[in-house]
């Protein structure tokens, strides 16, 4: 079964360009444009990773992790996306449960590998 | 004159100067609000220009990545462009909002300790492909026993990353680039670390030697055409040396090319 990836963003360009790349790497792709329907996705499907982008419309993307650190059974890995490159951003993610942050554009080949990476450790729990 | 004649002038000037002192102290937190207002507005667009070119720059590259099948080589140089374009003006959208930041006093420092060789390597890393398109000799020379700096590493890298960009795009091919570190002279409030970034460039006149340091301005129009960036790099520079305590100047002359220096106060860590 092909690792399933939650993208939670909100523009239609960015989801169309990330779809591709993730879905030609070899993962299945969800994709949700608020923090209601991405919550949807978690429940009904536990996705293995969830690239989280923290400005979606008026929402802070960040208000999804407590629903991310109440799931039962395997947690999904949340990586923040954000066009923000600032110290303040990258604490805030980090102390709210993320595995990092990825400052957009993240370069292809770059995600490709680090989803890779993180698929294994998840595998090997 | 009677005293109750100078109570009144007294009383009536004392009213007046209050009346003038909340007249300013409105005016000063309106232009406070008016600077914040400006940094937000930046903020915001450099957030909504960024996302367009995020599906630009990831399209880009996954054709050039060969996700999608190989290209030939003409192709992957075309769809280069396209990325090195956005790329490029991505940095620009970075660079105005680091002024903007800068400019309503919003920017701090996260100090850690590190060596400035290791952000010298960091920075020649990172121009190590445009050094070697323009044929330039670079060259680093670090003074042995150098105390590490407790500064903000971002930033340091920032500083000398832009000298350098602007060493390489005003030094004709062929030229000479260099980055010296060493202790500078100490200053009353103690020891220094003296950086030079130098280059055998077109130079700059004396007379405009204050110019490039101001925001938005370029020395010369047909340069500024060559140049790629926002007229930023220097004022952002300046800025970020003088957050750090330090100061930044440059010595020059027209055709003689250019020798930035930079100091920055060595501190230890708590």
């Amino acid at each position: 079964m092909l690792p399933h990836i939650l993208l939670v963003e909100d523009n239609a360009l960015v989801i169309d360009a990330l779809t591709m790349l993730l879905e030609e790497t070899g993962h299945r792709v969800s994709a949700a444009t608020t923090l209601a329907q991405a919550q949807r996705v978690m429940s009904e499907e536990s996705p293995d990773v969830v690239l989280l982008d923290l400005t979606l419309g008026g929402e802070d993307g960040l208000s999804l992790m407590p629903s991310v650190n109440a799931t039962r059974g395997t947690r999904p890995i949340v990586v923040a996306l954000t066009g923000h490159d600032d110290p303040e951003t990258h604490a805030r993610c980090i102390a709210a449960g993320c595995r990092t942050v990825l400052v957009k554009p993240i370069a292809a080949m770059k995600l490709k590998g680090q989803l890779a990476e993180w698929l294994g450790e998840r595998a090997a729990f | 004159m009677s005293r109750a004649y100078i109570d009144d002038v007294s009383a009536e000037r004392l009213a007046l100067l209050q009346e003038q002192n909340l007249e300013l102290s409105r005016l000063v937190a309106e232009l406070r609000n008016e600077a914040a207002l400006r940094t937000q507005f930046l903020s915001n667009i450099s957030h909504d220009l960024r996302t367009p070119l995020t599906a630009i720059i990831t399209h880009g590259e996954i054709l050039r990545d060969g996700i999608l099948g190989e290209l030939t080589l003409r192709q992957k140089d075309s769809v280069g462009g396209i990325i090195g374009g956005g790329r490029q003006l991505l940095d620009m959208i970075g660079e105005i909002l680091t002024y903007a930041r800068g400019a309503a006093h919003q920017l701090t420092l996260t100090r850690t300790e590190f060596s400035i060789a290791s952000a010298v390597e960091q920075v020649c890393t990172l121009n190590e492909s445009l050094v070697a398109k323009k044929k330039l000799d670079l060259t680093v020379n670090i003074e042995e026993g150098l105390p590490p700096l407790y500064a903000d590493r971002d930033k340091i890298a920032h500083i000398l990353g832009n000298l350098l960009g602007n060493a390489i795009d005003f030094t004709l091919p062929g030229g000479r680039v260099w980055i010296t570190c060493s202790r500078g002279a100490p200053t009353e409030r103690g020891h220094v670390l003296l950086i030079e970034v130098g280059d055998t460039g077109i130079g700059i006149a004396p007379e405009h030697h204050d110019l490039v340091f101001r925001e938005f301005a370029q020395v010369d129009a047909s340069a500024s055409r060559q140049h790629h960036g926002t007229g930023l790099g220097l004022a952002i520079a300046r800025k970020f040396v003088e957050l750090h305590d330090g100061r930044l100047w440059v010595e020059s002359s027209r055709g003689k090319g250019s020798r930035f220096f930079f100091t920055i106060p060595v501190r230890s860590a708590p």
